[in-house]
């Protein structure tokens, strides 16, 4: 008795009806995918990469930047000891200068 | 779409879809579409509500395919049937208790009109009380009995040993048969 109510339930649990899909489901979940981005899973090493690539300059900026940072270091180091020179230079230019307005 | 895109296995479907392929995306959803609502309207017993789950879990895996880690899991269906049914739980969680769909077709033409009723009677007494089982009962009869997986792919699924899997399943046949009784 037991045995036939088991092979009941089994027979009923393998035969529980579900209503249909829609025929258009899939192609709905793929038109749906069409307008979502992708998220990307981006390493670490790739971002470092992508970081680099976004100050990508052709040789010639490279040559000028560093033209322009070697200058830099060097003035800034040799700016003290000639100040006292650019003052007299300087000195010496605002009186040429006076001298041209004096004249005039 | 090429024809090679549905000889391809769901480990190379999915491959392609990591490197953005929406072809790829597209076997892949046609080929398993069907099999993923029939698990979510179990759950659900709702058409529209089943169909939103399964829509749901394929633009995730589409927006996110780095979530398919082929070297954590085994098998593509294995995966996706747990991504599935955890959307169910949720689903259920925010709507509460699940309202048997009335408008479900349970008719069979060939039967008299009386057998006829009383099965769709018993269909629907039955639905009720599978739905009524615990979460986790009702998930295993779900997987074994009408995926046709085997215990062990179960198992796997739900995260749990063959013995508990087993146990689960002994439980929710004992509850059903008592409370299906009249009609057994």
């Amino acid at each position: 008795m037991s045995d036939n109510r088991d092979d009941k339930l089994d027979s009923m649990l393998r035969s529980r009806r579900i209503e249909a899909a829609s025929p258009d489901l899939a192609a709905r979940i793929i038109l749906k995918a069409q307008s979502l981005p992708q998220v990307q899973n981006i390493s670490l090493w790739h971002s470092v990469r992508q970081l680099f690539a976004e100050f990508h300059l052709p040789k010639p900026g490279y040559v000028l930047a560093s033209a322009l940072v070697l200058g830099m270091v060097v003035g800034f180091s040799t700016a003290p000891e000639n100040s006292q020179l650019s003052e007299a230079s300087s000195a010496t230019a605002h009186s040429y200068i006076g001298g041209d307005e004096g004249l005039l | 779409m090429p024809a090679a895109w549905p000889e391809k296995d769901d480990h190379e479907l999915l491959a392609l879809i990591q490197d953005g392929s929406g072809q790829a995306f597209a076997a892949l959803a046609e080929r398993h579409t069907e099999r993923f609502y029939r698990l979510a309207f179990r759950y659900l017993q709702n058409k529209a509500a089943a169909e939103d789950v399964v829509q749901d879990a394929f633009l995730k895996l589409w927006e996110n395919p780095a979530n398919w880690q082929p070297d954590r899991n085994s098998k593509f269906t294995t995966w996706f049937y747990r991504v599935v049914v955890n959307l169910c739980f949720d689903q259920r969680k925010r709507k509460g208790t699940v309202a048997l769909d009335e408008d479900m077709p349970v008719i069979d033409d060939r039967a008299p009109v009386d057998e006829t009723m009383m099965r769709a009677q018993e269909h629907r007494i039955f639905e009720k009380e599978i739905a009524a089982l615990p979460a986790r009962q009702r998930t295993a009869l779900n997987l074994c009995f009408d995926e046709g997986l085997t215990n062990q792919e179960a198992a796997a699924v739900m995260g749990l040993s063959l013995k508990a899997l087993q146990s689960l399943i002994m439980r929710a046949k004992t509850t059903l048969k008592e409370r299906m009784k009249a009609y057994l």
